[in-house]
């Protein structure tokens, strides 16, 4: 089973790139091989990362796990599963520091406080002593960037960062990611479900599905103008928050496939409404459909007179 | 909404998305046949079972004459496990034994969870005072030392109030009235953490009556559980029937009581051990399959635990 | 109730034939009990609100605010501590045992955890065939017919009555749970987050048909969510409510417009929208400091301790919920300041 299959794409530094999908479209897996993190008896079949001139692909272990500690840091959904319960969140930071090998211990010891400041937990000098339980869920995930951060990664992987939290919390976690980002000039992977966010954060998207990439392209362009109708269904069937007047939600029938009995052809064709005859049998390629946006659909959405009405029956 | 259109079309691209049909028990069971030590101890069961069945209307000789041959006869073609003291075939008691043990066995497990199921559910499912004096007497029996007071249990019902004669049953009520707090505490635990559930919210919503609610939601999710608790509860009872019969307060002579059996022969056991031995072995090998399989159950019924 | 009296949230004029009273509900839970006396949580705590014949009335709110809790005191699954909740003529909270029961028959609600509100061990038939068979209403082949009839209506096929609940996903098996909820016709359905497990695009599915259901059924709801969207798009009207209480409750489309209370404001700011050029200007509130513990609110008005416009009257006076406008609810001092 492939639950990724031939995805390719870049970030830059400083870029924010949003991978979205829903649960079982691959794009957490997509993340974590970046890392060599596959869960068992996962693996890379094929493919190479490239990270500057390194291919992560073909590192020794030993290699993989300078390059984990010392270029990347990654944040999870729920933090609690990441800390542990019976340390202190300043001890815990600075072993974070102490293990990527860029400080002394002493040097650790002083740099706590500041970097928790830095990710804004406030009272930062007092809640070095406390234990993750004693942290709200937004305050743990602010101690988790803090030691993902500490070593001044270039990549940071955020999977799912907020959607533990409440939209207040996420507000002002997605304000710190954005600002961090800036000042150490690192490169962002943001891994969610959630399209909105998508739109506040990231310079680009890749759209995943099925394990493929389906479209890639400038946010805004995605937004305004997306070529798949997967993207263009998504983007319909959640409701906004400004909404003005009440519009019925364009709803995808069925379900995503399962990795195991996957369709022929176009991996969305049992669920798109725009189907040709060539989609049941012929997968498409990735194709550039606009300069710097490419889509993997055989028909896409700027050929299609009225969506609106043709989607709604 | 007797004449309701469907709103919506029926999705029949479901069909195709469907998994095969798997119901709990049959994944339960696909995860036990994976244990080999449990499937060995329920070929063991089963082997157990068989022979207290046949010896219902067969066995080789009858278990209580005596002199088939010579006493002390060690194991030959004749009597593949040999004579006894008596003069008796081990083999013919060796099978009648196995249906005392079947019949203490479950016998056992089916009382204590008769006690200690409605106990259990009452008190987690109303918890409050109900609780508390359910709870308070479990406490109470936990500390009574059990085995003294099986003992006397025994005595009592069967040989001062001659309420029963002493047999099977006796040993089984001996045995249910002071090991029901295993069950009670495990079904009071379950119904404590299933009254919670969302499903069961949704079933008082439905309009179930409060043993609706037992019986059909939190009895049946409770079930795996409840189940390798009786299965170690059996071992458990035939231990205690065999210590009992060893002991000579168990099942009265002849009944071929393999406890009985190896005390019989514990006086000949520097010329004739098989006396001993054949006993002792089927003892051993029964506790241990029904442990095998319990922990084999336990397992299956919750993937968790598994190594 | 007398005719003189300052109209409150439960006796909102603007609402012609309200099917559902709730008056100061208060619902505490004891925690665990500590060296010192026991400790409180106020998961609701004098509440008040009412809800028209038909339409939905979204109730929305961050995590720990009590919102699940009064939607399960309304429908009395959780006992209250005080207060009342009218539905038609009968105070739920003083009805018990059968009585209790029957009110089923015409108040339904729809869980949460499509996973966890349905029993592993029944079949999909015999869970929507419940209700029918716990009040009697249909038996054997009547009851099949309606089952299959209902599993229809929510989009569900009929063939499917004898699989078991983890066979179906999570979408399907929401399904499972409103076709159980609509069997027996109820008038009013309390809905607890039951979109906010699922995917973004079977989300759609699901709020589609609610919307469907309602219109074909005359379905009143009472919406419960944390994501102000989906409240947004499905709700007539929307109450707001922060540690225990109901600080904001109006129309739905003039809450957007100009929101009363700051906490309201605060939680528009915050949800971001799929649409780039927007999200570029859009400048979120940030909230000073974390939710207070419920076990020890806040004095005066609750939301002072975080809220960028506090003054002092606002730690030492509590602002009741009263209504600014027609039919527009706040409770603050400076209702429409920030």
């Amino acid at each position: 089973m492939n639950a990724v299959d031939g995805v390719s794409f870049e970030v830059d530094r400083g870029e924010i790139v949003g991978i979205v999908g829903e649960s079982g479209s691959g794009k957490t897996m997509t993340a974590l091989s970046l890392l060599r993190l596959i869960p068992e008896p996962g693996k890379i079949t094929s493919g190479r990362i490239l990270y500057g001139e390194k291919d992560v692909a073909q590192m020794t272990d030993e290699e993989i796990r300078e390059f984990r500690g010392n270029e990347i840091a990654m944040i999870f959904q729920d933090p609690m599963t990441s800390l542990n319960p019976v340390l202190r969140i300043g001890f815990q930071v600075e072993e974070a520091m102490i293990a990527h090998q860029r400080f002394t211990n002493k040097q650790a010891k002083e740099r706590v406080v500041p970097m928790l400041q830095r990710v804004r937990i406030p009272a930062a000098k007092d809640r070095v002593r406390d234990y993750p339980h004693q942290f709200s869920g937004g305050m743990r995930q602010r101690a988790m960037i803090a030691m993902g951060v500490s070593n001044e990664p270039s990549l940071l992987i955020a999977d799912e960062p907020t959607t533990a939290l409440d939209v207040t919390v996420q507000a002002s976690i997605i304000e710190l990611i954005r600002d961090l980002s800036r000042e150490l000039r690192a490169a962002v992977i943001l891994i969610t479900h959630n399209m909105a966010l998508v739109a506040s954060l990231c310079n680009r998207v890749i759209v995943m599905y099925a394990g493929r990439v389906v479209e890639e392209g400038p946010t805004r362009a995605i937004f305004k103008n997306p070529q798949h109708p997967y993207t263009w269904s998504l983007l319909r069937s959640m409701p906004r928050v400004d909404e003005k007047e009440k519009e019925r939600l364009i709803s995808i029938k069925g379900l995503p496939p399962d990795l195991g009995k996957m369709p022929p052809g176009c991996k969305f064709h049992p669920r798109c409404k725009f189907r040709v005859d060539r989609c049941f049998t012929e997968e498409p390629p990735l194709a550039e459909v606009d300069p710097g946006q490419q889509a993997r659909c055989w028909v896409l959405m700027k050929n299609i007179p009225d969506p609106e009405a043709q989607a709604k029956t | 909404m007797a004449q309701a259109a469907p709103v919506i079309q029926p999705d029949l691209e479901l069909s195709y998305e469907m998994p095969e049909q798997v119901t709990l028990l049959s994944d339960a069971w696909r995860r036990l046949k994976r244990n080999r030590l449990a499937l060995v101890g329920a070929v063991i069961i089963g082997l157990l079972f068989v022979t207290a069945l046949i010896s219902i209307v067969w066995t080789p000789y009858p278990t209580w004459l005596q002199a088939v041959g010579p006493t002390y006869q060690p194991p030959s073609a004749a009597h593949p496990l040999g004579l006894d003291q008596a003069g008796r075939d081990i083999l013919s008691r060796i099978m009648g034994g196995a249906l005392i043990t079947v019949q203490v066995g479950v016998g056992s497990a089916i009382i204590v969870s008769l006690i200690g199921i409605p106990l259990g559910l009452l008190a987690g499912f109303y918890r409050g005072k109900v609780d508390t004096v359910i709870s308070f007497f479990i406490n109470i029996w936990y500390g009574i030392p059990d085995l003294l007071v099986a003992l006397i249990l025994v005595f009592v019902l069967s040989d001062a109030l001659h309420l029963i004669p002493r047999g099977v049953l006796v040993i089984v009520i001996a045995f249910s009235l002071t090991r029901w707090m295993d069950v009670a505490r495990l079904v009071r635990g379950q119904a404590l953490a299933l009254r919670e559930r969302e499903f069961v919210e949704a079933a008082r919503m439905s309009g179930a009556r409060d043993f609706a609610l037992l019986a059909r939601h939190i009895l049946p999710n409770a079930l795996g559980p409840i189940i390798v608790q009786a299965t170690f509860a059996i071992p458990a009872a035939v231990l205690f029937e065999a210590f009992l019969s060893f002991l000579g307060l168990g099942l009265p002579s002849p009944t071929p009581s393999w406890g009985a059996m190896a005390a019989d022969g514990y006086h000949g056991m520097d010329f004739a051990p098989h006396i001993v031995l054949a006993p002792t072995i089927a003892l051993s090998l029964t506790l241990m399959a029904f442990n095998w399989v319990g922990d084999g159950l336990r397992d299956a019924f919750d993937p968790r635990m598994r190594r | 109730m007398s005719a003189q009296a300052a109209p409150t949230a439960a006796t909102d004029p603007t609402l012609k034939s309200p099917i559902l009273r709730v008056e100061d509900l208060v619902k505490y839970f004891p925690t665990g009990s500590g060296l010192f006396g026991r400790s409180v949580v106020h998961a609701v705590d004098g509440v008040s609100l009412a809800i028209q014949a038909g339409e939905t009335l979204g109730l929305v709110g961050e995590s720990g605010c009590g919102k699940s809790t009064l939607g399960r005191v309304v429908v009395r699954l959780l006992p209250a501590t005080s207060g009342h909740v009218y539905f038609k003529d009968t105070d739920l909270t003083k009805v018990r045992g059968e009585k209790l029961r029957r009110t089923r028959q015409e108040i339904q609600m729809i869980f949460q955890d499509p996973y966890a509100s349905l029993n592993p061990r029944m079949t999909v038939g015999d869970i929507v065939a419940e209700p029918l068979r716990n009040f009697g209403v249909a038996r054997g082949r009547k009851a099949e017919q309606k089952v299959q009839e209902v599993m229809r209506v929510v989009g569900l096929n009929p063939n499917f009555v004898n699989r078991y609940p983890h066979e179906f996903s999570g979408g399907q098996r929401q399904r499972i749970g409103i076709a159980r909820a609509l069997v027996l016709n109820p008038t009013f359905i309390v809905a607890d987050e039951p979109v906010s497990a699922l995917d973004v695009s079977i989300q759609a599915q699901i709020v589609n048909l609610m919307e469907d259901l309602q219109e074909k059924f005359q379905l009143t709801f009472l919406f419960i969510a944390h994501d102000l969207s989906v409240v947004r798009h499905i709700s007539d009207r929307i109450a707001v409510m922060y540690l225990g209480k109901i600080v904001e409750i109006g129309p739905s489309a003039s809450i957007r417009d100009r929101p009363l209370h700051p906490y309201t404001k605060v939680l528009e700011s915050s949800v971001p929208v799929p649409d780039p050029d927007i999200e570029a200007t859009r400048k979120p509130i940030l909230l000073k400091g974390e939710i207070p513990s419920p076990v020890n609110p806040p004095s005066g008005c609750r939301f002072h301790t975080r809220c960028p416009i506090a003054q002092q009257i606002c730690t030492d006076v509590e602002p009741p919920l009263e209504m600014k406008e027609s039919g527009r609810f706040a409770a603050c001092h400076f209702a429409g300041q920030l």
